[in-house]
């Protein structure tokens, strides 16, 4: 018997233990993701049989090196030589996902309420999980990874979102841009609670090399209300410094006009440059919000084809 | 010292801080509440926002008035303030404290003491001298004056006194009082047991009289005990013949009043209790203990239960308890044949309930005496009956026995006057049949004793007839003529049995009849007059003022030779026993005491009742006040921030700190639960194996999980059942249920208590077996000991534990059930102790195995049924055997000697082949 079994646990049993509190995580993230995209999916269903996401788009002669799997028996058995089939997907779009993964995300007013970052995760996945059944490849803005499709993606993309969910030190409050190719669509996740000046600048940026984007900004219902009463002492999540509030009732007023003041300029630039922009409260189903995003993305996607 | 009425402050420099009161004030209205701390992502968008209102919210009024009311009140109570309605100082004048400490005063000492402390502290904080004195009666008769002492000095005699066991002495209290030149006017405070000493011969009571010097001293407040504190007292006792009658006098007036008395022996032991009440106002009470001779003769003492003074207290010596009783035979040629002769019944009668003294009647005479027996003497001389006569009327009875002597011809010392010769019932040449007794009369001294049938009398001597026959006739046959005469002569009797002590004319003698007739001669008898002593007896053991008994008083000196009557309980004769230890005086406060209530006072004396002392200390009640206050403060200071939503949590929180507060205050302690019934209509109500918690959690639980796992094992092998595993505390739980207890040992098992260890070593006598195991083969190395072996050396330290011999080849253990050869646990090897084979005692089981190798290991199971500690050499092959070998424990534990039967049954069969 080893008396030091029982005792304070080693670095390594905790390493251990967090990854498998993460994989514990996994799935059911996913599983969320999945089920507001199967819904959002069967919703969608009609629009996709337009398009032509992974349709046929050319022949081509076998050549040595192509998986036999490729080949078109059909098309094949028509003449003496052996074809191979193209699809569209070389064409398709790349889409770079960010959910935020700020401090200021890692909040929630009530118990009964997910955490920000928890939604942005749900929503991003879920549509992460919608493109990849569209064939699209995505990738994670601030992710070293480029975009690729396929299952295995969306479980690597999960397990980075669920990495940068429970990471110490909380993420950056807006991710550095990578070389964005044309025609690239950026979606983002976020509650845009920055700094006004350095979000313009990031939009445009991102606007600048000719990227499409969308824009969700995900609020918890006591930021979108302030329903704070008395002498508050308010504290930001993000070393934004401490605020001593006589009555802070009598900032609702005030307050509700700036946030509105916000999303009017977010929106103001998403009508400026062809974006998309959006609001969602924590407390309201993720569903809506995952179709209003698909949709404006689909026809997004097929108009550029 | 400040006083406003009777509220007064022990620190009033503290009560200053109340000025501080309008600082606090203004710096309450001042500083705002406390902010609320929120944390708000977006304070981005509150920031540099206009704030209408710079200042701040505003303390409510209510809030604030809560607050200061709250801090007059910490103020107030660091004050220390003290609510004494009970003043009774008044002026500059001394404390004249008189106390009374005679043998009344042990019942309430506590409060009477408490009282003259009380008076003492008020003294101090008045700066007053005080004269201190105190009542009961002192070795001289000259006392000296009184001083005026410092209150520290009062008190420091206050506490040194002690109730005296003898009455008070008012006129020595008189003379010391009347000596003394006060000044001014003086506080008196009299400090009474309410009783007085009475009027003598036209002369006032020196009670009144003390009163009165008193009063002229200053004014005078007369404390005394409540009606029903008063004392009881046992004023007489008295051997009858239902038991010990004791009477109880008392001074109150309270209608039935309930009280009980407690008779105990030399040692302390209870040996009745009996409850009286006074009926109506009567003064006293009569209670009978009613006890058989023989437990009545170990009374040492009776005294009034939960009374604590002397003269509740009754102590009983030797001569109280058994009366001497001389007994003279007329057969002296017949000693030889002891069952012929006539003494022998009656000592054989007598000899446990009295004192039976042999001999010829002058040298009988010569000593105390009770009951003379004369059996079968014939003729007295002048001499012998002139003394027999004067001892007789002195109170002595004298039992004769009719016999041949008598039949004869008698002397003129009978109750009757007798026929000559003796009167033959149903012999050879006789058609009568022999007699048998008739129910006794009512006035006889044996009525309400039960006739014998088989009681039959062949011979009497016959009285005369005489008119007063049928008065002196106390028993009589069914023809009416007498068995029994008594004559009553002075304060004696002289009783005359018409047939003989032995068996020979009667069959009287061999009945129980004869004891009970006897014992109530004896009864007649008024005993020894115990008040006197022929020498001077030291004192012994003394009671103490509270009628506790002890070493002999310092003061005590020997009681004088003679008459008890006129010596008076006091410093010098304290009540108690005198004596040697063989023949010792019993010197009893209760029968000379004639108190007499002093209930009349003059005009302008104040009288009190002795009670708690009236001074209440505010300082708790405001702490706690100021403490509710806090709590309400804290609700609402939450409530304000908005911390609490709604009125039901603050309500509940509330509720949950007042409950908390009192739960933890008065919680009842509900431990020992498995002491109850429960646990053992649990244990018994199927055959439960058990274990000893050791504390260690661990082991405990292997030991569940093994005794489980054998159990699991039990009932699908044998007809054994097992129902699920009981863990035993064996400081607290019954172990009798349980024929098999197993005991691990864990280096942190405490040794037993005296308790525990009588507990297991009845269990073991009794047949219970437990096994140890010491669990350390693994450990112990070639001659080592190991941890486990040491822990139960401690351990058994104490306990019962026979000789051991390893397990021999042929023992039942190895044959219970399986056939084994060696008994592996989860190690191997290690040995197995068992007592040493006695098929006559418990069945040949023995009470105690001891092993070494972990069994509990190797039988444990978890829930899924897998084991849950591997073994590590053996492998399943030794789990089975551990698993046979619990097996066969078991066995071995329920049946007993049956399996040992079945070791010999390969010599049986061989002995049924020849």
């Amino acid at each position: 018997m080893n008396p030091t079994s029982s005792s304070v646990p080693d670095h390594e049993t905790i390493v251990r233990r967090d990854g498998e509190e993460l994989a514990a995580a996994f799935p059911a993230l996913l599983v969320a993701a999945d089920r507001v995209a199967s819904t959002v999916a069967q919703g969608v269903h009609g629009r996709r049989r337009v398009g032509q996401g992974e349709t046929f788009w050319q022949y081509r002669r076998f050549e040595y090196g192509d998986s036999p799997q490729q080949i078109d028996w059909r098309r094949s058995a028509r003449s003496d030589r052996l074809y191979v089939r193209q699809t569209e997907w070389e064409a398709a779009q790349s889409v770079w996902l960010w959910s935020d993964p700020s401090a200021s995300m890692r909040y929630r007013s009530n118990r009964s309420l997910p955490e920000k970052q928890e939604r942005a995760a749900v929503i991003g996945l879920a549509l992460a999980s919608l493109l990849i059944r569209g064939g699209e490849r995505i990738a994670l803005l601030g992710h070293p990874e480029p975009p690729a499709t396929g299952r295995a993606v969306l479980d690597r993309v999960t397990h980075s979102v669920l990495r940068d969910m429970g990471g110490e030190p909380p993420g950056a409050e807006l991710p550095a841009l990578p070389r964005l190719p044309r025609f690239a669509t950026v979606v983002l996740v976020s509650d845009f609670l920055v700094d006004p000046g350095l979000l313009m600048d990031f939009l445009s940026r991102i606007a600048a090399r000719g990227v499409r984007g969308h824009m969700v900004q995900v609020l918890d219902p006591a930021e979108a209300q302030m329903p704070f009463r008395g002498r508050t002492r308010f504290r930001g999540l993000e070393s934004e410094g401490e605020l001593l509030v006589g009555r802070a009732e009598s900032l609702r007023t005030a307050y509700i006009a700036r946030l509105g003041e916000l999303q009017e300029s977010l929106e103001t630039f998403a009508r400026r440059t062809d974006w998309t922009f959006a609001t969602h409260l924590t407390d309201t189903r993720p569903e809506p919000a995952l179709l209003g995003l698909y949709t404006g993305m689909t026809e997004d996607l097929h108009a550029r084809v | 010292m400040l006083s406003v009425g009777a509220l007064s402050f022990a620190l009033p420099w503290l009560l200053l801080g109340l000025a501080a009161l309008p600082i606090l004030w203004w710096l309450l209205r001042a500083v705002p509440p406390a902010p609320v701390r929120v944390v708000f992502p977006a304070i981005r968008l509150l920031l540099g926002l206009p704030q209408h209102e710079e200042t701040p919210h505003r303390t409510p009024w209510w809030l604030l008035a809560l607050r200061l009311l709250l801090a007059a009140l910490v103020i107030l109570a660091l004050a220390h303030p003290i609510l004494d309605p009970g003043r009774v100082l008044r002026g500059s004048g001394p404390l004249v404290l008189v106390i009374d400490n005679d043998w009344s005063a042990g019942g309430d000492w506590t409060l009477r003491r408490d009282s003259a402390l009380a008076l003492v502290d008020e003294a101090e904080r008045e700066n007053l001298p005080v004269y201190l004195a105190t009542s009961a009666r002192t070795p001289g008769t000259e006392r000296p004056p009184l001083q005026p002492l410092t209150p520290a000095e009062a008190r420091d005699r206050v506490r040194s006194l002690a109730p005296l066991p003898w009455p008070s002495d008012h006129a020595a209290l008189l003379a010391q009082v009347e000596q003394l030149e006060l000044s001014g006017s003086a506080n008196a405070v009299w400090l009474s047991s309410g009783l007085s000493e009475p009027d003598r011969e036209g002369v006032r009571s020196r009670t009144v009289l003390l009163e009165r010097a008193l009063q002229r001293l200053g004014a005078l407040r007369i404390v005394k005990p409540a009606p029903l504190d008063l004392p009881l007292h046992l004023s007489a006792s008295e051997n009858t013949a239902d038991g010990l009658r004791v009477e109880v006098t008392r001074l109150d007036a309270t209608p039935d009043r309930p009280a009980a008395l407690i008779a105990t022996d030399e040692a302390g032991r209870l040996l009745a209790r009996q409850e009286f009440a006074f009926p109506g106002d009567s003064a006293t009470s009569e209670a009978t203990v009613a006890l058989p001779g023989e437990l009545r003769n170990r009374i040492s003492r009776v005294s009034v239960e939960g009374a604590t003074n002397a003269g509740a207290t009754m102590l009983f010596d030797e001569s109280s308890r058994r009366r001497p009783v001389g007994l003279v035979s007329g057969d002296t040629a017949q000693v030889n044949q002891p069952l012929l002769g006539n003494a022998f019944y009656v000592n054989r009668a007598l000899e446990p309930y009295a004192e039976v003294r042999n001999g010829a009647i002058p040298d009988l005479l010569e000593r105390q005496l009770a009951v003379l027996v004369l059996s079968d003497i014939g003729n007295l001389t002048e001499s012998q009956i002139d003394r027999l006569e004067s001892w007789i009327a002195r109170g002595g009875v004298l039992v004769r026995f009719a016999g041949p002597n008598l039949a004869d011809g008698s002397d003129a010392l009978l109750p009757v006057v007798l026929r000559r010769g003796g009167r033959v019932f149903g012999g050879v040449m006789s058609w009568e049949r022999p007699a048998t007794l008739a129910p006794f009369d009512e006035t006889s001294p044996f009525a309400g004793l039960d006739v014998r049938e088989e009681v039959v009398v062949r011979r009497q001597v016959l009285a005369q007839p005489s008119p007063d026959l049928a008065g002196k006739t106390w028993a009589r046959l069914n023809d009416g003529t007498p068995l029994v005469t008594g004559e009553k002569i002075g304060d004696g009797w002289l009783v005359l049995f018409h047939t003989t002590a032995n068996a020979e004319w009667s069959s009287l003698a061999l009945s129980g009849l004869y004891v009970d007739m006897l014992r109530r001669l004896i009864a007649l008898s008024q005993g020894l007059s115990a008040d006197t002593t022929t020498r001077p007896l030291a004192p012994l053991a003394n009671l103490d003022g509270f009628g506790r008994l002890g070493e002999p008083a310092a003061a005590a000196r020997p009681l004088p030779a003679g008459d008890l009557a006129d010596v008076r309980p006091g410093p010098n004769h304290p009540p108690g026993f005198y004596g040697d230890r063989e023949a010792r005086q019993a010197f009893n406060l209760g029968p000379r005491l004639t108190p007499v209530l002093f209930d009349s006072h003059g005009s302008g004396v104040e009288t009190a009742i002795y009670g708690p002392s009236e001074q209440t200390d505010l300082r708790v009640w405001l702490l706690l006040a100021a403490f509710a206050l806090l709590v309400i403060d804290m609700l609402i200071s939450l409530g304000l921030r908005g911390h609490l939503p709604g009125r039901k949590i603050a309500m509940a929180g509330s509720l949950t700190l007042l409950l908390g507060a009192t739960a933890t205050t008065v919680g009842p302690d509900t431990a020992d639960a498995q002491t109850s019934d429960s646990f053992a209509l649990l244990a018994t109500g199927e055959t439960h194996l058990a274990y000893v918690l050791t504390g260690d959690t661990k082991i405990d639980e292997t030991s569940r999980a093994g005794l489980f796992g054998l159990g699991q094992i039990l009932a699908r092998r044998t007809s054994i059942e097992p129902g699920s595993p009981i863990g035993l505390d064996v400081e607290r739980d019954e172990l009798a249920f349980f024929p098999l207890i197993y005991w691990p040992m864990t280096p942190g098992q405490r040794p037993l208590s005296d308790a525990a260890r009588n507990r297991i070593n009845e269990f073991l006598r009794n047949g219970g077996t437990i096994v140890f195991d010491t669990r350390d083969q693994n450990l112990s190395g070639i001659g080592g000991v190991g941890p486990g072996t040491r822990t139960l050396r401690t351990l058994v330290e104490g306990l019962d534990i026979p000789a051991l011999i390893e397990v021999p080849r042929e023992h039942v253990l190895t044959k219970a059930f399986y056939l084994l050869h060696d008994f592996p646990g989860r190690w191997e090897g290690g040995r197995v102790w068992v007592q040493q084979p006695d098929e006559r005692v418990n069945d040949g089981v023995s009470s105690v195995i001891i092993g070494s190798n972990d069994y509990a290991a190797a039988w444990a199971i978890d829930v899924s049924g897998r084991p849950m500690f591997p073994i590590p050499q053996g492998g399943v092959r030794q789990r089975e055997l551990a698993f046979r070998f619990g097996v066969n424990l078991v066995m071995y534990a329920l049946t007993g000697n049956y399996k040992a039967d079945q070791v010999h049954v390969d010599a049986i069969l061989e002995r049924l082949g020849q």
